[in-house]
């Protein structure tokens, strides 16, 4: 054996049987690199900045012409006055632009494009380093999208602060889970591109019903009592509704705990189905040609 | 000795849905599709030992692609078994991954938005390779595969063949002792195709790699193995030494001499006198000569022609991987004999 060759020591066969799942600095680095990728784009996402003022503008107007027109003698509207509806709106625009990414559309458009067969083939989980990529695109969304889109907002309409200062605190771990439910959901959305023709459309259509349903249009209050009851039940309320009234105040104590914890719990469920969906569809499509 | 690949009676269906005719079929078609099993690949076996370099070769549609995919443990076979080095590639996937290397042609493996340097850090983390050693590995391919002239730009800035020679880097940094490569020069220019010969000839001799190599270009396969797998229809139809398949199939040449005056075949064929030659029939500037290697030298007839006609071009081809395989067909001695309803070719098999 000349000497440029890695040589493999001892019995072939045997070390063969050995080596595990990649190690945790290697999802570092994948989470590094998507940073660094979207850091590449952020011009990309300066136009971004003015749609999210836009959104949060529009629906600063709506909900204040709806205010403006309240019967005489009431204060709520679906519970909330109006300095807490204002900052409902922003936060949770302000939110959506940190919690949300593309997973489910790259790793469908993987799937029929057949690229994902080359994941196949290296000794990586792709669920974690895809929620690694996830995570590198968080921090530079936080960084470089949040923080200017919150900068430009805030002055601009008005965000009150919470009525305990420890809400702050509260409200950026529920955001952090916020972005892992969110992720765990769009990577179990993009697996079904395995089995179906039409997952763009999917995807799309799941985009505006998740609007709907995380609360980042209108807040759960307006609604009748079964619907919000139904919404415990579901993933989708902690993705914005939750993070949004932690900080306005409105779970306090051992509700607040719940609520975080009950984040917690879909983030991890739903990693755990995402495995399984996983391999259930690789099975699937190893069995199938894709 | 084992040998380091070991392929038994491996089978691989497909399910296809036949689309039906018209609207009405259509209609039809999304009640209830008609669907059908596809045989990509049928009933294959062969042996490969550590430290060869061998071309698996077809027409396109052959199943070379689905053969390799079962190979790498991207596909489970539908019956039949594989070992590889004692491992069972579907089976255990993710820790066989560590000792093979892949070339998909058609596909590149690196981060497009990443320079290449970059996708190779990944690489050596992703495989956790020592520093030294992936020093020394990244080194030897820089000088043989010239990438330091692209080594810092992303990887959609690439021609295909720049990208091609990164694959082939990238397939091989962590040192696997086994290679697959699918369609390996698709799309490359002749210099890029030359270089990536050149590149498997140095990693065959200097480090040992097995390579187990698809293509459906002869020029690869004359270039690099001495053994070939030809599979036609999903089975194998030759496995054998390169030189065995020429001397049955005659290795045909074919001549296409352009003249300077016009002439007829007729007189063209007194020419080469009693050479074992076939002219074709045709009057005037452009005549075309078939001939066997085994029989005569290209030299030779090119001789015999040019001392005797003022010639203006010359141009030889070889026979493509199609006439090969019906050029077993042919001569009857093919070991798959049902796949002879196709084609009129193979009818008097
Ligand atoms: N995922 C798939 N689903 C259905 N048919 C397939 C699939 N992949 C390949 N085939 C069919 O199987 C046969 C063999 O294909 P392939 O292995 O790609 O051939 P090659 O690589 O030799 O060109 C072809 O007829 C092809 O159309
Ligand atoms: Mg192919």
């Amino acid at each position: 054996m000349p000497e440029t060759a890695i040589t493999v020591p001892g019995n072939e066969f045997e070390r063969w049987r050995r080596g595990g799942a990649a190690t945790a600095g290697l999802y570092v680095s994948f989470a590094r690199l998507a940073f660094l990728k979207f850091l590449a784009y952020r011009l990309r996402y300066y136009t971004g900045v003015v749609s999210y003022t836009v959104f949060v503008a529009g629906n600063y107007y709506l909900f204040t012409a709806l205010f403006a027109s309240r019967p005489a003698g009431e204060e709520l509207i679906g519970g909330l006055t109006l300095a807490q509806m204002i900052s409902y709106v922003i936060l949770s625009w302000v939110g959506r632009s940190f919690t949300f990414n593309n997973i489910d559309r790259t790793l469908a458009q993987q799937v029929v494009q057949g690229e994902i067969a080359l994941q196949l083939i290296k000794p990586f989980h792709v669920q974690t380093v895809m929620l690694s990529e996830a995570l590198g695109e968080a921090l530079f969304r936080l960084l470089m999208f949040t923080a200017p889109i919150l900068l430009v907002v805030v002055p601009l309409f008005g965000l009150s602060s919470p009525p305990d200062p420890a809400l702050y605190g509260w409200t950026v771990l529920s955001f952090a889970l916020a972005f892992l439910v969110n992720a765990q959901l769009n990577f179990l959305v993009g697996c079904l591109a395995f089995y179906l023709k039409n997952i763009i459309g999917v995807i799309r259509a799941k985009m505006v019903i998740m609007e709907f349903l995380t609360g980042v249009l209108v807040p759960f209050t307006f609604f009748p009592a079964w619907f919000q009851s139904a919404m415990e039940w579901l993933p989708f309320q902690a993705i914005s509704y939750v993070p949004v009234t932690v900080y306005l105040g409105l779970r306090t104590g051992h509700d607040l705990i719940i609520s975080l914890i009950v984040q917690a719990a879909w983030a991890l469920g739903l990693f755990v189905l995402g495995r399984l969906l996983w391999s259930v569809s690789v099975k699937h499509v190893t069995l199938q040609g894709g | 000795m084992e040998p380091l690949i070991r392929v038994e009676n491996l089978c691989k269906d497909y399910q296809v849905t036949r689309r039906r005719e018209g609207v009405w079929g259509g209609v039809v078609d999304l009640v209830k599709p008609r669907r059908e099993i596809l045989r990509a690949v049928d009933d294959v076996s062969f042996e490969i030992p550590a430290g060869e370099m061998v071309g698996y070769i077809g027409a396109n549609g052959a199943g070379k692609s689905t053969t390799i995919k079962m190979l790498t443990g991207i596909l489970t076979p539908t019956s039949g078994h594989v070992s590889v080095g004692g491992l069972v590639p579907w089976r255990d996937r993710t820790h066989y991954t560590r000792h093979i290397g892949a070339v998909f042609g058609q596909r590149t493996q690196l981060w497009w938005d990443l320079a290449v340097i970059e996708s190779f850090h990944l690489l050596r983390k992703i495989y956790e390779v020592e520093e030294g050693a992936y020093r020394k590995q990244l080194d030897l391919f820089r000088e043989l595969l010239g990438l330091d002239e692209f080594l810092h730009q992303p990887v959609r800035k690439l021609s295909l063949g720049q990208r091609m020679r990164c694959d082939l880097a990238a397939a091989l940094l962590h040192g696997p002792r086994l290679l697959f490569l699918d369609e390996p020069t698709i799309g490359l220019d002749v210099v890029a195709k030359e270089s990536v010969r050149v590149f498997l000839r140095e990693i065959r001799d200097q480090l040992g790699v097995t390579v187990l190599l698809t293509t459906h270009d002869l020029g690869d396969i004359q270039q690099l193995c001495r053994r070939i797998v030809i599979i036609d229809h999903g089975k194998v139809i030759f496995d054998g030494e390169i030189d065995e398949l020429r001397s049955r199939v005659g290795d045909r040449i074919k001549l296409t001499i352009e003249l300077r005056e016009a002439a007829t075949s007729a007189s063209l064929a007194d020419v080469t006198g009693t050479m074992p030659v076939i002219w074709r029939a045709g009057d005037g500037l452009v005549h075309e000569v078939e001939f066997s290697r085994r029989d005569v030298r290209s030299a030779e007839v090119i001789r015999a022609v040019v001392n005797d006609r003022p010639v203006h071009d010359l141009r030889i081809e070889e026979q493509d991987i199609e006439e090969i395989v019906r050029g077993i067909y042919r001569r009857g001695d093919a070991k798959a004999t049902d796949a002879a309803d196709e084609g009129q070719e193979a009818g008097d098999a």
